[in-house]
């Protein structure tokens, strides 16, 4: 065996592979889980029977809802449930990707494993909200992207490839703003005794994302819809990207939403550093 | 060429949330909770040398993981300076992480369901090795360890000893510098911890890596180092010689005597503690400047079949030890 | 529309083991314990009945949207003031039925083996477990009356006033039932946990199930008559859907006879279900060993 003490020469490594470094963990990290999954065959069909269940569930409440009426805040039916669909999608994007893994995140700090992640030569918040991925969840984003789908269709859509571009942009815009709230509130279960699940306050939460705009434009809820529209964007999310396709686009906001992107992901990377670094103080 | 640690005069203070007895104490503490400061570590300076196999021992909760913590850079002194590999520990440059590994005994870093492999690929990732430099380094270790068969086998099949092979293969596939073992053998059966101490013994020699590790097994310490550093109760008591321990704080002999007639005789207490007794054989510990004179009231007085002065076992010496570094003295 | 989680937050319960007492100090020292347990998660409160709120808010901003929309007083029988109290009531009869935790600990104690020590100590599983619920559920309901008290006070203009004293009677018989059916129902998912193991797959299927069967999301008046019919006569509406409706009177004279006494029976029901699961299941265990 040869001399082990000299340490890899970094620098000889290909500069190129350095950085597409991190698609490639990612891709492996997504084949170890998707094997992972598939050995655990039953626990991964219930979880998808579930979310089935639930979207079926979402549905038939609207369908009762729209049984009595024909549009709900200025959205028809058919423009509703696409928004519905694009909730559903983007949310299946979050929970595939994100949600377990920062769900296991105050575990983590409970039983200090978190040490062994703060050691590798990575960057701590890939390697803490990408570690894994849940691909029970991922046939919502098909499921979500089915019923936006559908709705196009029985509207009566016609094919637009600037809208669907936009589209495509906003979408993303979208699961990085939301992205960027759940991390805010992974690294607060630093400070808490014992975190709820982050499972529950995600899903507190991102109720806000899942109306349409138009249902704060009343009275006092006018105020909720400046507070989460211009300084905590959550309800930019859903309702940038389902306006893009199903009403008149408003570059503004489209511009906005690019703006908010770059921002909640800077200050929430900046909000998770600090309380990593709160932990590594506090800790023994 | 300059120290792989230097530990100047660090100590960490941490405080602790007070918790409250009963009902009446949980409902006070919603509203104002006290908070107690502990000292883990008071004060500690050492260093340690290219290729040095250091033992760093004390009782539970003497700081030794603290300290650990403290130079694997994920916690801060709260007084002191250290440098370790040439870098501050706890500024975490990437080329810092990237040349030192921690394992430790009761953790798993592997993933469970998987065979460990794969989690040897993913570390190739995270840590940026060459492919060809890898496949070498993983071929080098299986056979070191002997456990070229089961890397394919997912990590929850194995047994303890062969996981925590498993766990040293990962700690080493990026060829670091310095490698800190907690508790390495914790657990595990003889057997296993014996190959464990064989397996490090030889990668230490081949590789002149530095390492610095803790157990509570005195026998890794004395397979494996000849520099022990004792902390006990936060602060540093001895770094020296693994015999120097005895020089220090062995001031005991122990006297094994074997008595001609059936059972010894009853009053040997007079003459230093007395262990345990087998038949005519006692065991009788003796302060080192009495036992010739000990020795020869006994043969005056009785008769021997057989005597023999031993050193105490390192084990009972560490314990006295840590005793005497309490918070007593 | 709110949310498919229960509005308390899911703790998994760890066992103190109790000593050698009378009875009822016995379970009134295991009441204690979990009461002074629980008060000690402050933060995590405040932050999370922050966040309960929340889903609360956008439903009421959801149903007057949807009131406005159709341009209708009065949808199924509920002019939209009812609706946003049935909705918020719903909340509190949540707070009695929901058992977070209760099954998943009951099936992870079986299959962990853990359950012997019920065997051995003099006490009833199905006793202990109802008395460390009743701490969590005054704890909680105390906790969170100060919170609520604000959103009803906030919200009063929804409700016409307290109700005459025998609906109000009516009304605490119903939540208390309703305590029960959900406890009780709770533990029968969980003793099946004796024969098959992945119990928590069922209860996550039983609980995504219920939300909308229960009447959370909307009175199962909306619902189009056959299947309102058949939810009505199955004993998931009273964990949300009756309490709320006998609180705002929709229920009254016979009918209010004939749902509370439906009640009481789907409560002893599923007691002797679970008890009956539980002798069962002890002897299943038995037999193959845990």
């Amino acid at each position: 065996m040869q001399d082990h003490s000299v340490p890899i020469d970094i620098n000889s490594a290909n500069p190129v592979q350095n950085k597409t470094r991190y698609f490639r963990l990612l891709a492996r990290l997504g084949t170890f889980t998707l094997i992972r999954e598939l050995s655990f065959r039953g626990n991964f069909l219930v979880k998808v029977i579930v979310e089935v269940l639930w979207l079926a569930i979402l549905l038939a409440f609207y369908e009762t809802v729209f049984a009595r009426t024909s549009v709900v805040a200025s959205w028809s039916k058919q423009d509703y449930m696409f928004f519905v669909g694009c909730f559903f999608a983007l949310n299946g994007v979050i929970e595939t990707l994100f949600l377990e893994n920062c769900n296991e995140f105050s575990n983590l700090v409970r039983t200090g494993d978190l040490d062994f992640l703060l050691l590798k030569p990575i960057d701590e918040q890939f390697l803490i909200t990408c570690r894994r991925v849940d691909w029970s969840v991922s046939p919502n984003i098909i499921m979500g992207f089915c019923i936006m789908g559908v709705s196009l269709w029985n509207k009566g859509w016609e094919f637009d490839a600037l809208r669907v571009a936009m589209f495509g942009i906003t979408f993303t815009c979208g699961v990085a703003i939301a992205y960027s709230f759940m991390l805010v509130l992974t690294s607060c279960s630093v400070w808490l005794v014992r975190n709820q699940s982050l499972m529950e306050m995600w899903w507190l939460f991102s109720s806000l994302a899942r109306y349409p705009r138009e249902i704060y434009q009343r009275g006092w809820a006018q105020s909720l819809d400046i507070v989460f529209t211009y300084i905590l964007p959550i309800l930019l999310v859903v309702n940038v990207p389902s306006r893009v396709m199903m009403k008149a686009m408003q570059p503004e906001m489209i511009a906005f939403i690019l703006v908010a992107t770059v921002v909640s992901l800077s200050l929430s990377r900046w909000f998770f550093l600090k309380a990593l670094r709160s932990y590594r103080s506090a800790s023994s | 060429m300059p120290p792989i640690i230097e530990v100047d005069h660090i100590s960490k203070n941490y405080s602790v949330f007070r918790k409250k007895e009963g009902f009446k104490g949980a409902l006070q503490s919603l509203f104002k909770r006290e908070y107690n400061t502990v000292e883990a570590v008071k004060d500690i300076s050492f260093s340690i040398e290219p290729g040095e196999f250091v033992a760093f021992l004390g009782p539970n909760g003497a700081g030794k993981t603290t300290t650990l913590k403290m130079l694997s850079g994920l916690i801060f002194p709260s007084v002191g300076t250290a440098k370790v590999l040439g870098y501050t520990p706890w500024e975490r440059q990437d080329q810092f992480r990237r040349q030192f590994s921690l394992v430790m005994g009761q953790k798993n870093q592997l993933w469970w369901d998987l065979p460990a492999s794969d989690s040897f690929e993913l570390h190739r990732e995270i840590y940026n090795i060459p492919n060809q430099q890898f496949r070498q380094t993983l071929g080098q270790l299986t056979e070191l360890l002997g456990v070229k068969d089961l890397t394919r086998q997912a990590v929850r099949e194995l047994s303890l000893g062969e996981r925590m092979k498993m766990e040293l293969i990962a700690a080493l596939l990026h060829r670091p510098r310095l490698l800190l073992l907690d508790e390495p053998t914790i657990g595990l059966d003889v057997v296993a911890q014996v190959t464990i101490q064989k397996c490090l013994r030889e990668y230490h020699e081949r590789n002149k890596v530095t390492v610095l590790l803790t157990s509570h097994y005195m026998r890794d310490v004395e397979a494996l180092c000849r520099r022990v550093i004792v902390i006990a109760h936060g602060k540093l008591i001895y770094d020296g010689e693994l015999s120097g321990i005895r020089d220090k704080f062995g001031q005991e002999k122990l006297l094994k005597i074997e008595f001609q007639a059936d059972q010894p005789p009853p009053d040997l207490s007079q003459y230093g503690q007395v262990g345990t007794i087998e038949g005519p054989t006692v065991e009788l510990r003796v302060e080192r400047p009495k036992v010739a004179e000990v020795l020869s009231n006994i043969l005056a007085r009785h008769t021997i079949a057989d005597v023999s002065v031993q050193d105490p076992p390192l084990e009972q010496l560490i314990a006295r030890v840590f005793e005497e570094g309490g918070p007593s003295t | 529309m709110s949310v498919a989680i229960d509005p308390e937050p899911d703790d998994s319960y760890e066992l103190q083991s109790p000593t050698r007492k009378g009875t009822w100090q016995k379970y009134y020292r295991v009441l204690r314990v979990s009461i002074a347990e629980r008060m000690t998660y402050r933060a995590d409160f405040l932050l999370g009945t922050f966040l309960r709120m929340l889903p609360m808010v956008t439903t009421i901003l959801l149903w007057q949207a949807i009131y406005k929309g159709s341009g209708q007083e009065v949808l199924a029988g509920f002019k939209y003031r009812e609706m946003i109290a049935y909705l918020l009531l719903v909340h509190i009869s949540r707070m009695f039925s929901s058992m977070p935790g209760l099954a998943a600990g009951i099936s992870r104690e079986i299959r962990e083996g853990t359950l012997k020590k019920y065997l051995i100590q003099p006490l009833d599983l199905l006793g202990y477990l109802i008395s460390y619920r009743t701490a969590h559920k005054i704890t909680y309901i105390l906790m969170a009356a100060l919170p609520y008290g604000i959103i009803f006070y906030i919200c009063r203009h929804y409700f016409d006033g307290l109700p005459s004293a025998p609906i109000c009677l009516a009304y605490v018989l119903s939540l208390l039932l309703s305590f029960l059916i959900g406890f009780y129902f709770e533990a029968a998912v969980g003793m099946v946990g004796f024969w098959f193991l992945e119990v928590t797959s069922i209860l996550y299927i039983v609980i995504t199930l219920n939300y909308f069967i229960s009447g959370q999301m909307l009175p199962l008046d909306l619902l189009p008559p056959f299947w309102a019919g058949l939810l009505k006569v199955m004993p998931f509406q009273y964990m949300a859907y009756f309490p709320a409706v006998v609180f705002l009177g929709k229920v009254q004279g016979s009918e209010l006879l004939w749902g509370l006494g439906l009640e009481a029976f789907w409560a002893i029901f599923f007691a002797w279900l679970a008890r009956f699961l539980y002798r069962r299941g002890l002897r299943h265990y038995g037999a193959y060993g845990g």
